[in-house]
């Protein structure tokens, strides 16, 4: 404290001693202030054009009609609106959005309440016991999205795959031996769904525990004194508390598990029969694999359409609370 | 139920959960380290007889050492960018004094939600145009636009939590703005800038969305895209995928379990001030 106090008159003093051509001054502050923006300037230039001109082309390619042709060609046809009107009336389309809201909002609920659950024990376990638990959601966290789906493909294996073993030697169900849990859209989106959540809820669980031990420990001994129970104190005071937090955390799951690609690729490439492909598949496929890049593009706008009306709130959450750090 | 009971209970649960998590991971590792005669069997073995066949195998594939270049590269590549960048750009957001802050925050956070997913076509098509396509360079780009948001946003709050007080104290005592600067609040920064820097690393090494439909000659792919295909390359040599599953895990493995503190902080700082 007093050194800056210090450091401040310093400044001063120096600033009113060095000014012998008030031009020349005014020209050397210029420079100085600008020199901050400097800083600022790759940063600006990577935003503004190696992410803004992608964004500006995806909107006009989606325009466009481009095929295998005019992509060597170069020749542009504007077809209006034509793409958004083919692809919102097109059935196969409407069944993969209504899939992907579906797959996104089950991911999301299951990682949230699960990833609560987690939280929460976190807060009542025995020390020894947590480190255990913290150990082993790192290593599901830090396992990378691809070779969770190939473990977990190991792991479902039909002839060989522990889980099924694990099943039958249960002896509850029969025997599950030999059974494909590839077989059926529903299925596999099970499984993938599985590798998700497994993967989603350390990220959740950690954030949340951070969150529960902020709250000032009075609160809860108050009203337990007041003799509040145990299932009071959490939803009138563990969880209004964690109210902003789970926001911003649900906010952030609903992002990532509505574009997810790799884990759904991955797992079956959209299958069996096609009954696995969400919005990213669905744009993969129509511009990289039928090279249909006009009615993908679109598609990819009305992905980040639907995206901005939990994008928009998100951000707003975002800046809010870095405002006063 | 009495206290110790309920107690006793909660900690099984967790137990339990705690196995439920780590199970696929040590499946993993025990499978690649299993002979083959211990895979091929309906009977799971859970304690192998360790053997490095695996992954001799998963090792000796055509191009192996080429993917791990191109991964070590690619990765590397970004995370030198975002951090040069980053840096420059974060030193300058909690030093400065500058108008239109809070504008640029705002940039910031639009860019880091920017759904990559959504913009594979448009830059599919702008690295054919600058004829990039197929050329590692490509991702590096792709990676370091994705990358440096977050860098921004972390080493801006590292840099924020040290008080500038110690930077003008040291000034006081003869140093100029930037050995103070340099000798004061960087080395304190050194641990932000090392986790920062693992998450750069960690994302570009594990990206395989854009390595898979930008990178189309064998030479070219990265890890993952090598290892999405590894297991129809190879039929279902469950020991190998596992191996090579395992080599490519374990660096990230290692980082995860050295900064995940950091990591929760760094994506939620702020919210649970409520």
């Amino acid at each position: 404290m007093i050194g800056s106090r210090m450091a401040k008159a310093r400044r001063d003093a120096s600033g009113r001693e060095g000014t012998p051509s008030r031009r020349r001054s005014r020209l050397v502050t210029l420079a100085s202030r600008s020199i901050p923006y400097l800083g600022l300037a790759p940063a600006l230039v990577t935003f503004l054009l190696l992410l803004g001109y992608p964004i500006v082309l995806v909107v006009q390619m989606s325009l466009q009609h481009i095929g295998l042709k005019e992509l060597i060609s170069g020749a542009t046809t504007w077809v209006g609106t034509a793409n958004f009107t083919r692809i919102l009336g097109d059935p196969e389309f409407l069944a993969v959005t209504a899939r992907t809201f579906a797959f996104m909002a089950v991911n999301v609920v299951l990682t949230i309440v699960l990833g609560t659950l987690v939280a929460l024990l976190l807060h009542r376990i025995r020390r020894s016991v947590r480190l255990i638990l913290s150990v082993a959601m790192i290593l599901a966290w830090a396992m990378p999205a691809l070779t969770g789906s190939v473990v977990f493909q190991w792991l479902f294996d039909s002839k060989l795959g522990v889980v099924n073993w694990a099943i039958s030697s249960l002896g509850i169900f029969g025997s599950w031996l030999n059974h494909s849990w590839f077989e059926t859209g529903f299925s596999t989106f099970a499984i993938i769904t599985l590798l998700i959540v497994w993967q989603g809820i350390p990220f959740v669980a950690f954030s949340l525990f951070g969150g529960i031990l902020a709250i000032p420990p009075e609160l809860d001994e108050t009203a337990r004194v007041d003799g509040a129970s145990e299932r009071q104190i959490f939803w009138n005071i563990t969880l209004p508390s964690l109210r902003p937090l789970l926001l911003m955390l649900a906010f952030l799951s609903v992002i990532w598990d509505f574009k997810v690609f790799t884990q759904v690729w991955t797992m079956r490439q959209g299958g069996p029969d096609g009954q696995t492909i969400t919005l990213s598949i669905y744009a993969y496929i129509t511009g990289l694999a039928q090279s249909q890049f006009g009615v993908a593009a679109a598609v990819s706008v009305v992905m980040v359409a639907l995206l901005l009306i939990v994008l928009v709130p998100y951000i707003r959450l975002m800046l809010r609370t870095q405002e006063d750090v | 139920m009495s206290r110790g009971a309920r107690g006793a209970v909660v900690n099984a649960i967790a137990l339990v959960a705690a196995t439920l998590f780590a199970f696929p991971v040590y499946w993993m590792v025990v499978t690649a380290f299993k002979p083959a005669d211990q895979i091929q069997t309906y009977v799971p073995v859970f304690i192998p007889t360790p053997t490095l066949d695996n992954f001799v195998k998963a090792v000796s594939q055509p191009h192996f050492g080429d993917f791990l270049r191109n991964s070590i590269l690619v990765a590397g590549t970004t995370l030198g960018l975002a951090l040069l960048v980053g840096f420059l750009t974060a030193v300058t957001l909690a030093r400065a004094r500058i108008r239109g802050r809070k504008g640029f925050l705002l940039l910031v956070a639009i860019a880091q939600m920017a759904p990559f997913e959504a913009l594979l076509i448009p830059f599919y098509l702008v690295m054919r145009d600058v004829g990039l396509y197929n050329q590692l360079p490509s991702l590096v780009i792709v990676y370091f636009i994705f990358t440096l948001p977050f860098t921004i946003w972390s080493l801006r709050g590292f840099i924020s939590g040290i008080p500038i007080d110690l930077e003008e104290a040291a000034m006081v005592d003869g140093a100029s703005r930037l050995g103070a600067f340099v000798r004061v609040t960087l080395p304190l920064l050194g641990p932000g800038l090392v986790a920062t820097a693992i998450f750069c690393f960690i994302t570009a090494w594990n990206e395989y969305f854009y390595a898979f439909v930008f990178m189309t000659d064998v030479q070219n792919y990265t890890l993952p895209v090598w290892l999405a295909s590894f297991r129809t390359n190879l039929g279902t040599d469950w020991g190998a995928t596992m191996a090579a599953s395992t080599l490519f895990t374990l660096p990230v493995l290692v980082f995860f379990l050295a900064v995940q503190n950091r990591m929760v902080g760094g994506l939620t700082t702020g919210a649970v001030k409520g």
